[in-house]
C-alpha cells in the first residue's frame, strides 16, 4: 500500500549541471542517479532541511528542488506526479533509435 | 565546401561562427568552474541553443530557412551519434533537436557543426530566433520570388545584433515568397508576404503580432508594401519599438503581439514609421551589390530537361496502389516540367511525427545527392523535403525511401500529424503529446482509410505554449493536467494553409487520453456522414459548424 | 562598484536623475531610466558631458536601444555609461552600441573589456562602433577585384 497521503514524503531532485542528467541528493548529501537511493524526508521539517542540505551543494547541480514521492512496504519510491516518474524513469515510447536507452 | 543552390559561406561567415564556438567554449569553462552564476549563464546558453530540458540538455540546431545539403545532414547524422544518442527531432520551426546532449560537450559540438558551416545561435533566448521560410522554396510552381534570398539577409543581420540581443521576449520571422503561404506567415511575430504590386515591382507586406501560446492572434497588416531593399531598415525600426515599449513586466505578455494588441496596429505602425523615416536612408539601406551577391547564391540548379511523363512512372501507378497513393499525396508539381519536390514522411504510423536516427538521415542524405541536387528542406510539419526529383526517378526515389521507413503515403493526411516534444521531454509540458500521436496514426494507418478521409492536419501540444501549433489545426490536441491526470482538450476548424489562417474552436470539455481516439473517430465519421462533394474536413466544419461534431463526441446534448 | 571608463571621467562627477536634470537642464550630467526618453536630451547635448543609462537587470536590454539613439541619431559625443546589470558577457554588445564606460560589480570585468573589442573580428550589421559590418567589406572586395 502506497504510503504519502498528505504528500509528506521528499526527496531533493535537481539536473546535473556537467551533463543534465537527473540526480537526487542521497543520505550522504552526495548527488546519486539512483531515485532509490534518494534521501527521504518525513515530514514538513525535514523537508525543509533536505531542501537546504540540496541547495548546499548546488555547486555541481542546476536549482535543486523537492519532489514528493511515495513509499512502499519494501521501501521503493515512486515519485507521485507523472512529470517527476518520467524523469525518474525516461520515455514513455520506444524512440526511434535502438540505442535510445530507457534507464530504470 | 561543395557547391551548394543556397547560401555559401565565406570566411567571413566562418570567422563569425569560430569566434563564436570560442566565446561559448570559454563560458562553458568559466560555469563549470563556478565562476559564472546559473542565472548569468541561462541566457548565454540558449543564445547557443542549448535548454535544459527534463532528462538532459537539448542542443536546438538553427537550420536556416530549412534548407540543407546532403553533407550537412551527415554531419548532423554523426554528431548525433557522437554526442547524442543517435537520433534527432525536426521542429515546427525547420530546426533540428537532439536531447541528451551533455554542457560538457557542447562547444565540440558546436565546433563539428561549425565544420560544414552551420550552428545553433540564437534558436534559444529572447532574441530573434531562425527565420523560416517556405520548404518549397526555388521549386514552387506559385513562386514570385525565392523567400530565402531575403531569409539570408535577414538572418545575418538579426545575428549577435547588439541592440536585440536582450529583447522583452523571442522574436520569430517566417517569409513567403509565394500566395499560397506554406510558412505560416500570419502567426508570427513578424511575417513577411513577397508579392508584386500593379506597378510590377515586387516587395514586401509586413505583418506583425501574429502568434500561438497563451494568446493566440493573428497578425495584422503594418505595411501594405514594402521596398525590398529598405527591408532591414524597418525590421530595425519594428524591432527597436518593440524592444523600447514591449512589456517586460508579465512573461506571458511580453511577445510583440501583447503590444501591438494593446495599443492598437494605428499606434504601432505610428510609432514604427516614425523610427522608419529616421533609419530608412542610413547603413541598413540594401545596396544593389549585396542583394545581388546574395540572390545569385540561390540560383536555381541547371536542371537538364527531363520527359514530364515517364512511362515507368504511369505503369508503376496503375500496378502499385500504395505507390499511387504516394503520388497523389507525398509529390507536388515542380517550376520545372518533368521535376517533382518530394516529401518524405518522417511521420510513419505508430512512430514519434518528425524522428530519424542517424542511419535515416544519411540515407535520404544519399538519396537527395543521388537524386534532389544534394539538398533536402525541412517543412514546418516536421517533414523532409527533396526539392528536385526528376519525374522519372520517381520510382527509384519511392523505393530508396521505403527502405527507410519514410515512404508512408500520408503527406498532409490524418496521420501527417504534427506534435511537440511534450511531457516525455520537455520541462514545459503538461501533458505527453507522443504517445497520442503514436495512438492516432496507429489507428488510422490504413492508407485508402487515410485518402478517403483526404486533407486532414491533426497537431497536438503537450502545453499552452504551443508548439504542436495545435491552434492552427484542423484538429488540434491541447494536453492539460487537471489534478495530476493527463487530459486533452480537442478544437476543430484551425487554419494556417492556402493563405487562409484561422485559429481553431475549442469543441468541449477535455478527454482523458484513452478517450482520444474514440473522439477523433467521432470526428472523423460526422465529416464523413456530412461532406459533400471534394470538401475537406475543414471546408465541411466551416459549413456545418461544431454541433453535428459536439454531438457525435459528447452525446446528443 | 568599480568604473571602468575609457573617456576619463572622475568617478565623483555627479549626474542628476532625469527628473531632477529636466528642471536644471544646464547641468552636464544626467542619469537616465532605461524608461526615460532620451529624445529629451535632444536640445541640451552639446552640453551633456555625460549620460548614464541604466539596465536594471542585465537581462533588460532596453538601454542598449537608448545608448544607439544617443550615439546615433542624436550625435552625442560625451561620456556614454552603463551601470547596473553590467557583466562581462554583455559588454562586446554594449561597446557596440556606442557606450564607452562602464560600472560593474564583477570580478574580472576589466580583463574582459580588454579583451571584449577583439571577439568578434565579424560584425554582420552596422552599429555605434566603427566596425564594418560583412556586407560592406565583401562589396569592398568585389569593386577592388572589378577594377
Amino acid at each position: 500500500m502506497a504510503k504519502n497521503l498528505s504528500g509528506d514524503l521528499q526527496v531533493a531532485s535537481a539536473n546535473r549541471l556537467v551533463d543534465g542528467m537527473v540526480v537526487w541528493l542521497d543520505e550522504a548529501g552526495q548527488w546519486t542517479d539512483r531515485l532509490q537511493h534518494a534521501a527521504v524526508a518525513r515530514d514538513p521539517r525535514g523537508a525543509e532541511i533536505l531542501l537546504e542540505r540540496a541547495r548546499a551543494e548546488a555547486f555541481t547541480v542546476v536549482d535543486p528542488f523537492l519532489v514528493a514521492v511515495i513509499e512502499d512496504e519494501e521501501g521503493t519510491i515512486e515519485p507521485l506526479s507523472l512529470r517527476e516518474k518520467i524523469r525518474a524513469s525516461g520515455l514513455t515510447f520506444e524512440a526511434i533509435a535502438a540505442d535510445a536507452v530507457r534507464y530504470a | 565546401m561543395p557547391d551548394t543552390h543556397f547560401y555559401r559561406y565565406d570566411d567571413y561567415d566562418r570567422t563569425l561562427v569560430a569566434e563564436r564556438v570560442e566565446q561559448f567554449r570559454d563560458q562553458v569553462r568559466r560555469r563549470l568552474a563556478g565562476e559564472l552564476t546559473e542565472e548569468q549563464f541561462k541566457p548565454l546558453r540558449l543564445h547557443n541553443g542549448l535548454y535544459l530540458q527534463l532528462h538532459a540538455y537539448m542542443l536546438r540546431i538553427a537550420i536556416p530557412y530549412g534548407t540543407l545539403s546532403s553533407r550537412q545532414l551527415r554531419k548532423l547524422a554523426d554528431i548525433s551519434r557522437k554526442f547524442d544518442r543517435g537520433y534527432g527531432h525536426f521542429t515546427t520551426r525547420q530546426n533540428l533537436q537532439l536531447n541528451w546532449i551533455r554542457l560538457e560537450d557542447a562547444p565540440d559540438a558546436l565546433a563539428a557543426l561549425a565544420e560544414v558551416d552551420m550552428h545553433a545561435m540564437q534558436t534559444s533566448g529572447n532574441c530573434i530566433r531562425n527565420v523560416t521560410a517556405d520548404h518549397y522554396a526555388g521549386a514552387a510552381i506559385d513562386e514570385i520570388e525565392d523567400p530565402r534570398i531575403w531569409a539570408e539577409i535577414v538572418r545575418q543581420w538579426s545575428t549577435l545584433h547588439p541592440e536585440f540581443t536582450f529583447l522583452p521576449r523571442k522574436f520569430k520571422i517566417a517569409i513567403t515568397g509565394s500566395p499560397n503561404d506554406r510558412a505560416a506567415v500570419r502567426v508570427h511575430d513578424i511575417g513577411l508576404r513577397l508579392w508584386r504590386n500593379p506597378q510590377g515591382e515586387v516587395g514586401f507586406e509586413v505583418i506583425v503580432g501574429g502568434g500561438l501560446g497563451r494568446t493566440p492572434m493573428i497578425g495584422k497588416t503594418l505595411r501594405e508594401f514594402l521596398p525590398r531593399d529598405e527591408l532591414l531598415a524597418y525590421l530595425e525600426a519594428t524591432l527597436r519599438v518593440y524592444n523600447r515599449y514591449g512589456r517586460r513586466d508579465n512573461l506571458y505578455k511580453a511577445r510583440i503581439k501583447i503590444l501591438v494588441h494593446e495599443v492598437g496596429v494605428e499606434k504601432m505602425r505610428e510609432e514604427v514609421e516614425a523610427e522608419y523615416a529616421a533609419t530608412r536612408d542610413g547603413a541598413l539601406r540594401l545596396p544593389v551589390g549585396t542583394i545581388e551577391a546574395i540572390a545569385r547564391q540561390f540560383a536555381p540548379p541547371d536542371l537538364p530537361p527531363r520527359p514530364a511523363i515517364s512511362g515507368p512512372v504511369e505503369a508503376q501507378r496503375s500496378s502499385d496502389p500504395d505507390f499511387a497513393l504516394w503520388l497523389k499525396s507525398n509529390v507536388a508539381p515542380h517550376r520545372v516540367p518533368g521535376y517533382a519536390i518530394v516529401t518524405a514522411s518522417l511521420k510513419p504510423a505508430g512512430s514519434p511525427p518528425g524522428d530519424a536516427s542517424a542511419t535515416q538521415m544519411e540515407g535520404i542524405a544519399d538519396i537527395a545527392e543521388a537524386y534532389s541536387q544534394a539538398e533536402l528542406r525541412v517543412s514546418h510539419e516536421q517533414n523532409l523535403i527533396l526539392p528536385h526529383v526528376a519525374v522519372e526517378d520517381l520510382p527509384r526515389v519511392y523505393r530508396s525511401l521505403a527502405a527507410l521507413g519514410f515512404a508512408e503515403a500520408n503527406v498532409g493526411k490524418i496521420t501527417d500529424i504534427i506534435a511537440c516534444p511534450g511531457l516525455d521531454y520537455c520541462a514545459l509540458a503538461n501533458a505527453r503529446s507522443i504517445p497520442v500521436a503514436q495512438r492516432i496514426s496507429t489507428h488510422f494507418a490504413s492508407l485508402a482509410r487515410q485518402h478517403d478521409i483526404g486533407d486532414l492536419k491533426i497537431k497536438i501540444s503537450g502545453c499552452i505554449n504551443a508548439c504542436g501549433h495545435h491552434h492552427v489545426g484542423h484538429i488540434g490536441i491541447l494536453g492539460v493536467d487537471r489534478n495530476g491526470v493527463e487530459l486533452y482538450q480537442i478544437s476543430l476548424g484551425g487554419d494556417v494553409d492556402f493563405g487562409r489562417t484561422a485559429l481553431g474552436t475549442i469543441l468541449g470539455p477535455a478527454v482523458t487520453a484513452d478517450k482520444v481516439v474514440e473522439t477523433v473517430d467521432a470526428i472523423v465519421a460526422t465529416y464523413l456522414d456530412a461532406r459533400e462533394d471534394g470538401e475537406r474536413f475543414v471546408d465541411t466544419y466551416r459549413r456545418i459548424g461544431a454541433q453535428p461534431f459536439k454531438e457525435q463526441v459528447y452525446g446528443p446534448l | 562598484m568599480a568604473l571602468y571608463s575609457e573617456a576619463g571621467l572622475p568617478a565623483s562627477y555627479v549626474a542628476l536623475p532625469f527628473a531632477d536634470w529636466k528642471a536644471r537642464p544646464q547641468w552636464p550630467a544626467v542619469s537616465l531610466a532605461n524608461t526615460d526618453p532620451v529624445e529629451d536630451l535632444a536640445p541640451h547635448l552639446g552640453r551633456l558631458r555625460l549620460i548614464i543609462l541604466e539596465f536594471p537587470k542585465f537581462s533588460d536590454g532596453r538601454a542598449y536601444s537608448q545608448a544607439r539613439l544617443l550615439r546615433g541619431r542624436m550625435g552625442y559625443r560625451g561620456e556614454l555609461r552603463a551601470t547596473g546589470g553590467v557583466l562581462q558577457d554583455q559588454v562586446a554588445f554594449m561597446l557596440r552600441c556606442g557606450f564607452d564606460s562602464f560600472e560593474s560589480e564583477q570580478p574580472g570585468f576589466g580583463d574582459a573589456l580588454a579583451r571584449a573589442r577583439t571577439l568578434f573580428s565579424v560584425v554582420y550589421q552596422p552599429a555605434e562602433d566603427d566596425q564594418v559590418p560583412a556586407a560592406h567589406r565583401r562589396l569592398q572586395q568585389s569593386n577592388a577585384a572589378a577594377s
